[in-house]
């Protein structure tokens, strides 16, 4: 039987990002096969090029044993192979058919046959989806089983699925390879992509790894352990968020108290992302919220930044009540910033890197003086940034869209702690980040840390999350449910309070207590 | 490093070079297509542009063109697109010769206050469209649009016998301003260069210098090309909105000056109208840029010269219309053509400097 | 870059300056011709305007034809300068034009200051007055036609409900809606008037026929029965709304519309069209330049000497010529006086 996808010496350049050389991948039919790689190591750029959406520069791709060359995913789609994107591309004012249906409208029509056809796969492959829900009533696990009837809809034989983990919380993630393992029973052939050691383990029967744009190893689960699979994938040192000792000080540097924010989206539908906050952070700790994403981090970080405006509470830095000052003042009063998304709120893309330098501290040394900029002092500090800050690019003059993405945020992270602040909010800090750019972020943070720095981490990494902070707390819904100990926490129990399933204090055990402050946890104590 | 700068000249030459080849040659189809001699077309325009009071008068058209671009792209910087200039500047222009026309005070009073009544009325009229899309969230092209035709009806109301005009001949027009409040002039032959030369070229200075220089301006370039970064970066992308909105404005305000203090010395029914739009496409034409707009100005001042000139030699008279049309489509997609494939070339010698750099830190590894 | 920037700067500002300044070069204006004939600069609109522009190129015409002067036609854009019909006035005498005519009032001005440039040229205006003494200004009683375009309209309407549509609103026009009221409201005083214009003061008035149908719709639906246009080309748009409509008359302006060909399949609706003969004066001042005894100053073209008149084809208004001989007469006698600007 021909491999469902052979993949044979794909190359592709691209500017100033890991690209792929060499891949050689071979994927059995009626498999699930995990592709495992670190974030930028050059996964998703494959699997785009599998699906049509970009063309290798060099090499094959065979499906069912044939040749072929794809232009577009249409071509793709012609070849049975479908798409789970890691963002969901749903409507979310239509219903689970309309989504379903749209742009397939001659497959199976609109109406009654449709229908039948969705529930008939829905019933096959147990993904249990109702066809007349409004999409925007559907939770992130329910939207992307939507995702995948889509893709089935449309005929797909091969899957392939984007870190489709990434959103789910853990009760969720054995749900979806429940389905996996149902469609794999099927014939079906799913491609399955991760950085997450041990679901891949679990779920795969073949695992490839690829490091720094190409595969290096081909393995089967039977015969690896997690260690050496995650030793394929960064090579042979193994960077550890681990922080050691505490540095943590009874000097309360950012307190958040009973922030609360109702939003209404553009159907005028109120909804409360912030509910009650209330966190201390001290000088010197790191505090880290965990949370499936969408649950008000985001919301939090802007409402500390004073890019939103809360409906009621306040937030006091450093003793002084900041809950009315603009961002502009908020930045010159201490705080650094380093946000989720660098592209829409960290850079200017098409600014040289020296103007990026001078983004987000425009009124302060070196870059102003007066009212006036002060180019020269701001062009040498950029040098210098570029040099501490290792940022890997031939000059400051080029723009900050040709460099990758690591080194896109050290220049952020270098911009933020050259103006020593007293408090760093970073969000998702490594975040499509290289394994060498990663490290060096993490060791600022630690850097910054020992040195009397505040930190509100935000990460969707729970083992950055548990590695970096000196205390944890739990996300949801807006709330701030749950708080935990990063020394005996583990994964699988964050995960499961980040459902909602448990509040309080997590011990080791996993059991929700009482929601008593352990004296020896000050940053916790509101 | 070198390398890169050396680039960047050569693409800063390339796009206007390509936009006016390519201009050129379409024009030349076009004037083919309609039966006579581009190249002799080309040759009546460069003799008859490059006359003597030719040059006078086109530096004289292009002031007010320029200080319309100007006045756009303030708007076009801030990614604000403020078509409402024409409004702006004809109800501004209104106001200061109405305020103009009723003192008669020394010229070095009322010249500097005739000029500051226009520039806040037009910063009023172009701040009204700034504090909808504030407050409102309206778009500013759909106000500014509409408030062009309501500052035509308010000067068509105002502008009649009776109210703020009065009757000469079959013309309605303010009273004239006093002679001691003409602006002066460049003494040139055969016809003098007007004064307000001098305003247009610190203008320009002026918001080159804000743009560049100060903090402000790196401001407002940072809302211009990202909102979402301005915001996080602690601009306030609703006070930059209002502010350039008025600035803008005031900027449009100056645009009917030197027609009024030096031509019309009042506002009448044949006050020009559309300068507004003309400076929708220099700004286009010029790339924002002062320099730009400024040789865009004299280009579009040289066309028109040149066309009426044409018109003689028998071409179409909207030859000329065409040109301009053509030579903005032209500008604006070598531009963009430009700056792509610059900022591929960017990534690409960025990637290549960064792989070489790479390679020789793994030789260096490997033979230590 | 910046460096560079400011480098060009300097050098185009200084370059521009140096050549303004030195006035290095030739100018133009040293440049002569010999008579060439006639040269007419129009207002937007251009020679095609079915109306007051093609009044004045019959003008042209009949020389042409008449005398055997040669001639130069010159259009206005839309939103011009002093400055570009200065220039287009300079440019037909520089080029040995004479006379040179600017059509309409917005040549008032530049054609007086371009006169004193060129001494030995004659300068003519239409519907504008002469300041310098190698002008001659044609200026018309439009609001005496227009008296009787409102008596025979009154008389006309079933419905007792006239309209008038004007261009821009400016003084010229307004003249025009001032004598039509009047007309009206002295023939029928019960009937209803309803005046509105294109553009409070924008030329494109003078060359958007469509909005003149939209204007000329609105008033149809309304009831209104009768509607003179004063818009330039515009009133075409008017003129076509208004045949639609079965039972309902249009009044046009200037040239006599029912003759014109571009209005051929409307004309059975054109109940009379008020006549300025523009035509005329300009045949005037063509032949007086040709005479070697140029026209200058001011002259007014009145109802009394037809100078202004209602156009009689098509014979719509034959069965009340009595009622308006009556009225002209009255006006010519200065029994009537017509005002200028409309009752407010």
């Amino acid at each position: 039987m021909a491999p469902a996808v052979e993949l044979r010496g794909i190359t592709k350049r691209f500017p100033g990002v890991v690209a792929n050389h060499d891949i050689d991948i071979t994927v059995r039919r009626g498999t699930v096969h995990a592709l495992v790689g670190e974030n930028g190591a050059g996964k998703s750029t494959l699997m785009k090029i599998l699906y049509g959406m970009q063309k290798p520069d060099e090499g094959t791709i065979g499906i069912d044993g044939e040749q072929v060359s794809f232009h577009s995913p249409a071509d793709a789609i012609a070849r049975n192979i479908g798409m789970v994107h890691q963002h969901f591309m749903l409507a979310d004012n239509l219903t689970v058919l309309e989504n379903i249906v749209l742009g397939g409208e001659k497959l199976h029509g609109i109406g009654g046959r449709a229908r039948a056809e969705i529930v008939k796969i829905s019933d096959r492959y147990g993904l249990g989806v109702r066809p007349d829900v409004l999409v925007e009533d559907l939770g992130v696990a329910d939207r992307q089983r939507v995702e995948i009837l889509k893709v089935l809809y449309r005929g797909a034989r091969t899957l392939i699925l984007d870190e489709p983990t990434a959103v789910l919380v853990p009760q969720e993630v054995d749900a979806l390879f429940d389905n996996l393992r149902e469609l794999k029973a099927e014939g079906l052939t799913v491609i399955f992509i991760s950085h997450k050691l041990g679901e891949v383990l679990s779920v795969a029967d073949d695992i490839t790894v690829i490091r720094r744009g190409t595969t290096v190893a081909s393995v089967v689960p039977g015969e690896t352990t997690p260690k050496q699979l995650a030793e394929l994938m960064v090579g042979s040192e193994l960077p550890s968020p681990q922080t050691r000792e505490s540095t943590v000080t009874d000097v309360r540097m950012l307190e958040v108290e009973g922030l609360r924010l109702v939003t209404a989206d553009a159907e005028g539908v109120r909804r409360t992302v912030l509910d009650e906050v209330s966190l201390t952070i001290h000088k010197g700790e790191v505090l880290g919220i965990a949370g499936v994403e969408g649950n008000g981090q985001a919301e939090l970080v802007e409402a500390i930044m004073g890019m939103r405006h809360p409906d009621s509470g306040t937030v006091t830095l450093d003793g002084t009540d900041i809950s009315h000052a603009a961002t502009r003042t908020r930045r010159e009063d201490g705080i650094g910033y380093i946000p989720e998304d660098r592209h829409r709120h960290g850079l200017l893309l098409e600014a040289p890197l020296w103007e990026n330098r001078i983004l987000g501290h425009v009124t302060e040394r070196p870059n102003a003086k007066g009212r006036l900029l002060d180019l020269k002092a701001a062009r040498a500090d950029t040098e210098r940034i570029v040099t501490e800050y290792d940022v890997r690019t031939p000059g400051i003059e080029v723009t900050a869209a040709s460099l990758s993405g690591g080194n896109q945020q050290k220049l952020i992270v270098g911009r933020e702690m050259s103006h020593h602040p007293k408090l760093l909010i970073a969000a998702h800090p490594t975040r499509g980040v290289d394994v060498g750019a990663q490290a060096q972020i993490w060791d600022q943070i630690r850097t910054a840390r020992r040195e009397g720095l505040a930190v509100l981490l935000i990460s969707a990494d729970l083992d950055e999350l548990i590695g970096l902070s000196d205390c944890l707390r739990v996300m949801y819904r807006g709330r701030l449910v749950a708080d935990a100990d990063p020394a005996t926490i583990t994964p699988e129990e964050l995960g499961s309070a980040m459902t909602g399933a448990a509040s309080g204090h997590l011990t080791a055990s996993g059991e929700a207590a009482h929601q008593e402050p352990r004296p020896s946890q000050e940053g916790e104590s509101e | 490093m070198k390398k890169l700068d050396k680039n960047k000249l050569i693409l800063g030459v390339a796009a206007p070079v390509l936009a006016i080849v390519a201009a050129l040659a379409i024009t030349s189809v076009i004037i083919l297509a309609t039966g006579k001699d581009p190249i002799h077309a080309y040759t009546v325009m460069a003799d008859f542009g490059s006359k003597s009071d030719s040059q006078v008068w086109i530096v004289n058209k292009a002031i007010p063109y320029y200080l319309s671009a100007l006045a756009v792209a303030i708007g076009f910087r801030m990614n604000l697109f403020n078509i409402g200039v024409d409004g702006q500047y004809r109800i501004a222009a209104f106001f200061a010769a109405v305020v103009g026309g009723a003192l008669t005070l020394p010229g070095f009073l009322q010249i500097p206050l005739i000029i500051i009544v226009a520039m806040l009325v037009g910063s009023v009229w172009a701040g009204i469209a700034g504090l909808l899309k504030t407050t409102r969230g309206v778009s500013e092209v759909i106000t500014t649009i509409m408030l062009n035709s309501i500052a035509a009806a308010v000067i068509g109301y105002f502008l009649q016998e009776g109210r703020l005009a009065q009757k000469d001949g079959n013309l309605f027009h303010t009273p004239n301003i006093p002679s001691s409040s003409h602006f002066f002039t460049i003494p040139t032959t055969p016809k003098p260069l007007d004064g307000f030369l001098v305003v247009a070229v610190i203008v320009g200075a002026l918001y080159w210098f804000v743009l560049n220089r100060t903090r402000f301006g790196f401001d407002l370039r940072t809302v211009g090309q990202s909102e979402s970064a301005a915001e996080a970066s602690g601009v306030s992308v609703k006070r930059m909105v209002v502010t350039s909105m008025l600035l803008s404005g005031a900027a449009a305000g100056l645009i009917g000056m030197p027609t009024l203090l030096g031509v019309s010395y009042n506002y009448g029914t044949d006050f020009p109208i559309g300068i507004g739009f003309t400076g929708i496409a220099i700004a286009l034409l010029g790339r924002n840029h002062p320099v730009g707009m400024a040789a865009g100005a004299l280009l579009w001042g040289f066309l028109e010269r040149t066309g009426t000139q044409l018109e003689f030699e028998d071409y179409q008279q909207e030859i000329v219309g065409v040109m301009q049309g053509v030579i903005v489509l032209c500008v604006v997609i070598a531009y963009e053509l430009v700056r792509r494939y610059g900022l591929r070339l960017q990534q690409r010698q960025v990637g290549e400097e960064l792989a070489a750099q790479a390679r020789k830190t793994d030789k260096a590894e490997v033979s230590a | 870059m910046h460096r560079v920037s400011k480098i060009v700067a300097t050098g185009v500002a200084t370059a521009a300056l140096a050549a303004s300044l030195t006035a290095c070069g030739e100018s133009s204006t040293e440049a002569g011709g010999a008579d060439k004939g006639v040269g007419l600069a129009f207002d937007v609109g251009g020679r095609d305007d079915h109306s007051f522009n093609e009044a004045a190129s019959r003008g042209v015409d009949k020389a042409g034809k008449e005398l055997g002067v040669k001639s130069k036609l010159m259009t206005a854009k839309n939103g011009e300068t002093e400055a570009d019909r200065e220039q287009r006035l300079s440019s037909l005498a520089e080029a040995g034009y004479n006379p040179v005519i600017g059509v309409g009032f917005n040549y008032g001005k530049s054609v007086n200051k371009v006169a004193k440039d060129y001494p030995k040229t004659t300068f003519g205006v239409v519907d504008s007055g002469a300041t310098a003494k190698n002008v001659y200004g044609m200026v018309f009683a439009e609001h005496e036609g227009s008296y009787l375009a409102g008596v025979a309209a009154a008389l006309k309407s079933k419905t007792h409900k006239v309209g008038f549509i004007g261009g821009v609103n400016n003084a010229l026009i307004q003249k025009f809606q001032a004598g039509f009221e009047q007309g009206v409201r002295e023939t029928d005083p019960s009937a209803k008037i309803t005046s509105e214009y294109l553009y409070a003061n924008d030329d494109k008035g003078f060359n958007d026929p469509a909005a003149a149908k939209g204007k000329a719709k609105g008033m149809l639906d309304a009831g209104i029965d009768v509607i003179y246009t004063a818009a330039g080309q515009s009133g075409n748009g008017s003129i076509e709304t208004v045949a639609g409509k079965k039972g309902t008359w249009a009044i046009g302006v200037d040239s006599d519309q029912y003759l014109q060909p571009g209005l051929a399949q409307y004309k059975g609706s054109i109940l009379t069209s008020v006549m300025k003969n523009v035509d005329v004066a300009v045949f005037d001042l063509v032949k007086s330049v040709k005479d070697k005894k140029p026209l200058t100053g001011d002259k007014l073209y009145t109802l009394k000497d037809n100078g202004v008149r209602l156009s009689t084809s098509g014979g719509f208004i034959d069965d009340i010529q009595a009622k308006l001989d009556a009225a002209k007469e009255k006006i010519a006698s200065g029994q009537v006086k017509v005002g200028e600007s409309p009752k407010k």
